[in-house]
C-alpha cells in the first residue's frame, strides 16, 4: 500500500488549524471595518436630485441663512425641507423659465410634492431632534460639514452608533459659541479642555444621561 | 389515478448543472448579498404650501368632546401631522375634569377602524349621493304634501345645533315625529342622576352604579374620591351598596350587601318611609341583613343633609321618583342631568315602534342609531323596518339596522366633523374636526341640512348659525376663537339648549314598564346592565375595548352570564358552561361565570354584544340579552329559566395571569381612616444606591385607596404606546400586552366579598432582577432611575421576563403590530393610529411599561431648550393623566417639593414585595375602607 500522507501534509494541516482561528478573526475584523465603512454608511456620497439643487450656489454664493429653508431646525425634531411655496418665493421672479426649474413649477401647478431623495436617513428607532442640539451649541457643519461647497448634498457623516457616542461621551470638544452655529464655514471646534468646560456651563449641559439608552431609543 | 401514478413514476427532473456553474451561481450570490447591504432609499416629501402654524413632526392639540350616551366630555386631541393619535382629557371641561375613561381613550380606534362605513349605499351598487339626493327630493315633496311625513328615530341628542335643525324639520315639515331612546334603557329616571359625591357624607347605593361608566362616571368619581380622601375637611365618606350583581360601586363600597332587585325596590321604600318618618312594616329580611340594613339606615340619618340614597335604573320608576323627591325635601346633594328643553321633546321608543308596525311609516331617518340590535332584535320589528319604503339610516358602521334600511348614509366621526355637544351638567362644548373626513362621509348636521332641502349643506355655517346672535354679530369671532380654544363655551346660549338639571317635576319621565309578576320560586331574575368596557354596544367593533379586561372578572372578548355560587351549584355547572337563558319572548347562550356576591336567583347579563352586524372584529362575540324582550328596553326581566347546555366556552380572561406570590395583606394592605401601615424601616445593604448623575429620578406613586378600577390608565397606556392587541385566543394564552395590569383582589370575607383594585405597571426598580440576567443588555438602567428595554438589542430569550417578579414584562410571540395584526387591525388605515413617538415592535422582542419615556424626553428637550428645569407635575405619564381619580402620581424625587415625596411620606405608604430588594421607583398607598364600627365586627 502507498503512503497515505505524503511529507507535505504535516505542513498542510498545521496551516489549516492556524487560519481557522486567522480566518474567524478576519470575519469579524472585515465585518467591524465594513460595516461603519463608506461602503456601508454611503458616506461621501453625492445622490442625485430631481431638482440639481446647490447648497454651494444658494448657501456659499448668495448667503442664504440655513433656517430660510430649514424652518423647524430651532423648534422641531425634524429640520424640515422647505415647501415648495418657499422656493417659489425667489424662483417666481428669478429663472422662472429654466428647464432645470421644471419639476419645482409642475409641483407648484400639480400640488404634488416634489420627491427629494433622502441623504441623511437614520433608522426608525433612533429618535433625533435638531432642535435641542443646535440650542445646546451643536453647529450644523458638525454632523453635514461646510454645505456652502456641496454642489449636491452629500452625506458628510457616517450616521453610526458610534459616531453618535463619540459627541455624547464628551460633548466640549463639539460645542461652539451661539453665533457660530448657523455659520456653515466653521468646522467641528475640537475645542480645549478649557474651553470645552466653559462652554459646557454656557449652556448648561448635564451630561449624565447623554449616553443614556433612552436618550435617544424608546 | 394513473396519471398520478404516471407522474409519481417518472425520474424526478435532474437540475442539469455543472460543478463550475454552481461555484459560478454561488460567488454571484456573494457578491449580490454584499451589494444589497446598502440602506434601500426613501424619499423626503416637503409641503407644496405648508398650512400656518404646522411643523412637520410636532404635535398640535386642540379641544373638542366627544359623546358616550349621547352627552359630551370634553376632550384634547393630539395631532401629529395632521392625524389624531391621543385622546386626553379638557381640565377646563367640567365632565372631564382632565381626565378620561376608556372609551373617550379608544375613540381614535373607531375613526381609523377599516370597516367604517366608507361610502353611501343603497339598493343599486352604483348608487351615489347624487341618487340619494334625487330620490330624497321626491319624498321631501311628499312630506311638505302631508302625503308621507317624515320620522326621525335618534339616541339621546345632546349637540344644540342639531335640537335646533330637529325643530325647523318640524316647522317644515307638518306632521314631522321624532322619537329618541337609550340603549341602556331609561335614560330619564335614576340614570340621569347627578350625585355630587364630594358633599355627601354617608352614600347609599340601591342598585345604582354611579362610579360605572357613562357620561358622567369621570366627574362623578373625581367628586367620590374627592370626599374620601382622609384629609378631606368633613372626614372621609362611607359608601354602602345594596345590588345585585357586582358593579364598579359595589367594588368600591365600604360595606356591600347583596339582595335580588325586588327587595332592593321594597328596600328603598322602607328606607324613604324611616327617612321621611312613617316608617311601614319593614321588609323581611334575615338576621344578618336586617342589622346591615337597620344600622346602615341610621348612619344616613345620622348624616342629615350629607346623607345620599342613590335609586338605580333597575328600581321601579314610582321608587325612583319617590327616592328622589324625598331627597329634594331633606337636601340631599345631587343634581339632574340636562335634559331636553320642554318645548322640544322627543317620543318614546314604544310610540315609534307601534307606529311602525301599524305600517304608516313610509319616510323614515334614522340618526346615528342601531335599534335593529340595541332595541328590538326581533324578526317582527326587521320585517316592519323593510317594509318601509325610504328607510334611511346614517352611522358611522353599516350595522344590523343599516341591512334593513334601503338607505345606508355614512356618518362622519365625532373627530371629522363640526358640531356641539351638551355634557350632563350642561356644560356645552364646541365639537372641531381634527381631521379632514377620510371618506365620503357627512356629519349629522349635514345630513339634516339635505333633509331641510339644502344642496350643499356645511356642518361649520350651521355651527357657527347656532351660536350666532342676530344677522349682525360684531363679537362673534373673538367669541368663537375663544371658545375653541377653551373647549368650553360661555356667555351665550342658543335658541335650543338642553335644559339643566333640577326639573324632575316639570315633566314626569317614561316609565320604565311595570315589572312583571312576581316570579315562582324556579324561575330567575335576569338583570341587565351595560357593559364594562363595551358599553351599549356602541364599541362592539373596536378591538382596545374588547381587549380590556373587565374591571372585576377580567374576562375580555365576550359578555359572561353571572350567577351566585349556590344557583350554579343547583344547575351543577361550573365557569365556563354555556347555559340557555330563555323568557317567553326569546333565547339566549353566554357563557357562565359564578360570582361570589351575587344575589340569589338573579342573572346578570350585560349590554352591547351577540353583534352581526358590528364588523370582523366585534361579529359573533357574546350574546345579545335584549333578545330576551324584544322592543322593552327594560333592565329587568322575571320568569327566566335557565338550562345547562352541555357545550363550554371558557371566557378569556386575564384573572390568573401575572399574579404575584405573597401575603394579600402585604400585597394590598387596608387601613382604617388616619391609620397608618407599621413602618418598614430600612435594612442595611451592601448595595448602596450610588448618588444620582443626573437632575431627575423619576418616581411613581399609586394612592390604592382612590382606584375606582375603571380601566382609563390601561386603555391611555395602550394607545400612547402603541401596544398591541393579540386577541381573544392569545389573552386565553397568557399573552395579553397590556404594560399597565389592574390587579383585582378578592379581600372579603366569606360573608361579605369584596375586591380591591391596585395598578401593576413596571416598577423600575433601582436593583432590577431582569438586568443582569439579560445577555445582550437590551434592559438597562439609566441615571434617571428608568428600567429601560432598548427593542432594537432584544434577541428575545425572555430571562428578564422569568425574572422579574412584578410580572410586567411582555413579548411579542408574533408580530402583533408589524404584519401579524388580530383579524383587520393592520389594514389601512389603522395603521395611522401609532404613535410615532415610540417604536412599533417586532416579533420576538419583549416590551413594558417605560414610564412613558418618549414624554420624559420630550418634557427634558422642551425644559433644556426653554432653559428651566422640568416642574412639579408638567411632566404627566399617559395613565397618570387619564386617571379620573388622580391616583397616581409621578415626578422628581430629588425635587424636595414634589407630589411623590409627599406621598412617599404618607404613613400608608408601601412597597410592593417590599422583602425582595429590588428597591422599586413605583410604590403605593394602602387602601382606606371607612368601616362602620357597628357593623365591622359583626359583617365585615
Amino acid at each position: 500500500m502507498a503512503q497515505v500522507f505524503k511529507p507535505r501534509a504535516n505542513t498542510i494541516a498545521l496551516a489549516v488549524l492556524v487560519s481557522i482561528p486567522v480566518v474567524v478573526v478576519l470575519i469579524f475584523a472585515i465585518n467591524y471595518q465594513l460595516h461603519a465603512s463608506p461602503y456601508a454608511t454611503l458616506m461621501g456620497l453625492y445622490v442625485d436630485q430631481p431638482v440639481p439643487f446647490s447648497h454651494k450656489h444658494h448657501v456659499g454664493d448668495i448667503g442664504l441663512d440655513c433656517r430660510y429653508c430649514h424652518t423647524g431646525v430651532e423648534n422641531a425634531a425634524f429640520a424640515g425641507l422647505p415647501p415648495t411655496h418657499t422656493c417659489m418665493t425667489c424662483h417666481s421672479q428669478l429663472f422662472t423659465n429654466v428647464a432645470m426649474l421644471a419639476p419645482v413649477r409642475q409641483s407648484l401647478a400639480t400640488d404634488i410634492p416634489i420627491a427629494w431623495n433622502r441623504v441623511y436617513k437614520l433608522p426608525d428607532y433612533v429618535y433625533f431632534d435638531h432642535s435641542v442640539h443646535v440650542k445646546n451649541g451643536i453647529g450644523c457643519s458638525t454632523c453635514h460639514g461646510d454645505m456652502s461647497k456641496q454642489p449636491l448634498t452629500m452625506k458628510e457623516a457616517p450616521l453610526t452608533m458610534g459616531w453618535c457616542l463619540k459627541c455624547h461621551r464628551d460633548p466640549g470638544p463639539h460645542l461652539r459659541p451661539v453665533s457660530e452655529v448657523f455659520d456653515p464655514h466653521v468646522p467641528d471646534p475640537q475645542n480645549d479642555p478649557q474651553k470645552a468646560v466653559a462652554l459646557l456651563r454656557h449652556y448648561v449641559i448635564e451630561t449624565g444621561n447623554m449616553t443614556d439608552c433612552s436618550t435617544c431609543h424608546r | 389515478m394513473t396519471d398520478i401514478a404516471a407522474r409519481s413514476a417518472a425520474p424526478a427532473p435532474r437540475l442539469e448543472i455543472s460543478r463550475r456553474a454552481a461555484l459560478k451561481l454561488f460567488t454571484g450570490g456573494m457578491a449580490a448579498s454584499l451589494a444589497g447591504c446598502s440602506p434601500p432609499a426613501e424619499k423626503n416629501m416637503p409641503y407644496v404650501d405648508m398650512p400656518e402654524g404646522l411643523v412637520p413632526g410636532e404635535p398640535q392639540y386642540y379641544a373638542t368632546a366627544l359623546p358616550l350616551g349621547g352627552y359630551g366630555r370634553g376632550v384634547i386631541v393630539k395631532a401629529v401631522d395632521g392625524r389624531p393619535v391621543k385622546v386626553s382629557g379638557n381640565p377646563r371641561h367640567p365632565a372631564s375634569l382632565g381626565s378620561t375613561d376608556v372609551f373617550a381613550e379608544a375613540a381614535l380606534v373607531e375613526l381609523y377602524d377599516p370597516e367604517r362605513s366608507r361610502d353611501i349605499r343603497g339598493t343599486q351598487p352604483i348608487n351615489g349621493w347624487t341618487e340619494f339626493l334625487g330620490e330624497l327630493q321626491q319624498w321631501s315633496g311628499k312630506a311638505k304634501r302631508g302625503e308621507a311625513p317624515l320620522h326621525l328615530v335618534t339616541s339621546t341628542v345632546a349637540s344644540p345645533t342639531l335640537l335646533g335643525q330637529i325643530a325647523s324639520l318640524k316647522q317644515q315639515y307638518p306632521g314631522t315625529r321624532w322619537f329618541a331612546y337609550d340603549p341602556l334603557g331609561g335614560a330619564e329616571g335614576a340614570r340621569s342622576l347627578i350625585p355630587r359625591l364630594d358633599r355627601a357624607s354617608v352614600i347609599v347605593c340601591l342598585g345604582a352604579d354611579p362610579l360605572g361608566p357613562g357620561p358622567m362616571q369621570i366627574m362623578v368619581s373625581r367628586a367620590f374620591i374627592k370626599g374620601r380622601m382622609p384629609e378631606s375637611p368633613g372626614g372621609m365618606s362611607r359608601l354602602y351598596a345594596v345590588e345585585s350583581t357586582w358593579t364598579l360601586t359595589g367594588a368600591n363600597a365600604d360595606h356591600r350587601l347583596t339582595l335580588p332587585p325586588d327587595k332592593i325596590d321594597a328596600l328603598a321604600m322602607e328606607i324613604v318611609g324611616r327617612l321621611e318618618g312613617h316608617p311601614g312594616s319593614p321588609l323581611p329580611l334575615d338576621k344578618g341583613a336586617r342589622h346591615f340594613v337597620d344600622e346602615m339606615i341610621a348612619d344616613l340619618q345620622g348624616a342629615g343633609a350629607g346623607g345620599l340614597l342613590l335609586p338605580g335604573p333597575m328600581l321601579r320608576e314610582e321608587t325612583v321618583q319617590a327616592v328622589l323627591q324625598s331627597g329634594r325635601r331633606l337636601g340631599a346633594p345631587f343634581d339632574r342631568a340636562a335634559t331636553f328643553p320642554a318645548q322640544l321633546r322627543p317620543e318614546p321608543f314604544a310610540a315609534f315602534e307601534e307606529i311602525l308596525h301599524s305600517g304608516k311609516v313610509q319616510n323614515l331617518l334614522l340618526l346615528d342609531c342601531n335599534p335593529a340590535f340595541d332595541a328590538a332584535p326581533d324578526a317582527k320589528f326587521a320585517e316592519a323596518l323593510k317594509k318601509v319604503p325610504f328607510a334611511v339610516h346614517a352611522g358611522l358602521y353599516d350595522n344590523e339596522t343599516a341591512d334593513l334600511c334601503r338607505w345606508q348614509l355614512p356618518l362622519s366621526h365625532p373627530l371629522e366633523a363640526w358640531s356641539d355637544l351638551t355634557s350632563a351638567d350642561g356644560t356645552v362644548a364646541i365639537v372641531q374636526p381634527l381631521i379632514r373626513p377620510l371618506y365620503d362621509t357627512r356629519s349629522q348636521h349635514e345630513i339634516l341640512g339635505f333633509y331641510a332641502g339644502q344642496t350643499a349643506p356645511s356642518g361649520y355655517d350651521t355651527v357657527r348659525q347656532t351660536w350666532k346672535q342676530g344677522a349682525q354679530d360684531a363679537g362673534f369671532e373673538d367669541w368663537w376663537r375663544n371658545a375653541l380654544v377653551k373647549g368650553v363655551v360661555s356667555g351665550r346660549s342658543p335658541q335650543f339648549a338642553l335644559s339643566a338639571g333640577n326639573t324632575e317635576t316639570s315633566q314626569p319621565a317614561p316609565s320604565q314598564p311595570p315589572l312583571d309578576a312576581p316570579a315562582d320560586s324556579n324561575s330567575f331574575v335576569a338583570l341587565i346592565q351595560p357593559d364594562q368596557t363595551i358599553y351599549d354596544g356602541r364599541f362592539t367593533n373596536n378591538a382596545w375595548l374588547q381587549e380590556c379586561p373587565k374591571p372585576l372578572s377580567k374576562g375580555t372578548w365576550t359578555n359572561a352570564v353571572s350567577l351566585a355560587p349556590e344557583d350554579a351549584a343547583a344547575l351543577g355547572a361550573s365557569d365556563g358552561d354555556v347555559l340557555a337563558i330563555s323568557s317567553s319572548a326569546g333565547k339566549i347562550e353566554g357563557p357562565l361565570r359564578i360570582d361570589r356576591g351575587q344575589a340569589r336567583g338573579v342573572v346578570g347579563l350585560t349590554l352591547g354584544y351577540g353583534r352581526e352586524g358590528a364588523g370582523a372584529i366585534g361579529n359573533g362575540l357574546g350574546y345579545n340579552p335584549r333578545l330576551l324582550s324584544p322592543g322593552s328596553l327594560r333592565n329587568v326581566i322575571r320568569g327566566i329559566q335557565v338550562k345547562k347546555t352541555g357545550r363550554r366556552a371558557p371566557i378569556p380572561s386575564t384573572q390568573m395571569h401575572f399574579s404575584l406570590e405573597g401575603d394579600l395583606r402585604k400585597l394590598l394592605p387596608e387601613v382604617a381612616p388616619g391609620g397608618s401601615l407599621p413602618a418598614s424601616g430600612t435594612k442595611p445593604s451592601l448595595f448602596v444606591p450610588p448618588p444620582p448623575r443626573d437632575p431627575y429620578s423619576w418616581a411613581m406613586v399609586i394612592d390604592t385607596a382612590a382606584c375606582t378600577g375603571c380601566n382609563a390608565c390601561v386603555v391611555a397606556c395602550q394607545v400612547e404606546n402603541n401596544v398591541p392587541i393579540v386577541g381573544p385566543d392569545e389573552v386565553a394564552n397568557g399573552r395579553a400586552m397590556h404594560w399597565l395590569r389592574i390587579d383585582s383582589y378578592d379581600i372579603g370575607t366569606a360573608e361579605e366579598p369584596r375586591h380591591g383594585f391596585e395598578p401593576v405597571p413596571c416598577m423600575q426598580c433601582e436593583k432590577a432582577p431582569c438586568e443582569p440576567v439579560c445577555p445582550v443588555e437590551a434592559s438597562v438602567h439609566d441615571t434617571e432611575g428608568l428600567n429601560d428595554q432598548v427593542y432594537n438589542r432584544c434577541v428575545g430569550t425572555r430571562f428578564c421576563q422569568s425574572n422579574c417578579p412584578y410580572k410586567v414584562r411582555r413579548f411579542n410571540w408574533f408580530a402583533y403590530n408589524s404584519g401579524q395584526e388580530y383579524k383587520d387591525l393592520g389594514k389601512d388605515p389603522m395603521p395611522a393610529r401609532n404613535n410615532p413617538d415610540v417604536t412599533v415592535r417586532a416579533r420576538g422582542v419583549m416590551e413594558k411599561c417605560t414610564y412613558c419615556v418618549q414624554r420624559i424626553s420630550g418634557a427634558r428637550r422642551d425644559a433644556e431648550k426653554a432653559d428651566k428645569p422640568i416642574a412639579d407635575g408638567e411632566l404627566k405619564t399617559a395613565c397618570q393623566e387619564a386617571c379620573p381619580t388622580e391616583a397616581i402620581s409621578f415626578g422628581n424625587l430629588q425635587d424636595k417639593g414634589s407630589m411623590v415625596n409627599a406621598r412617599r411620606a404618607d404613613p400608608r405608604h408601601f412597597t410592593l414585595l417590599e422583602e425582595l430588594g429590588t428597591r422599586p421607583r413605583t410604590t403605593y398607598l394602602a387602601r382606606v375602607r371607612n368601616a362602620n364600627p357597628k357593623l365591622a365586627g359583626g359583617s365585615a
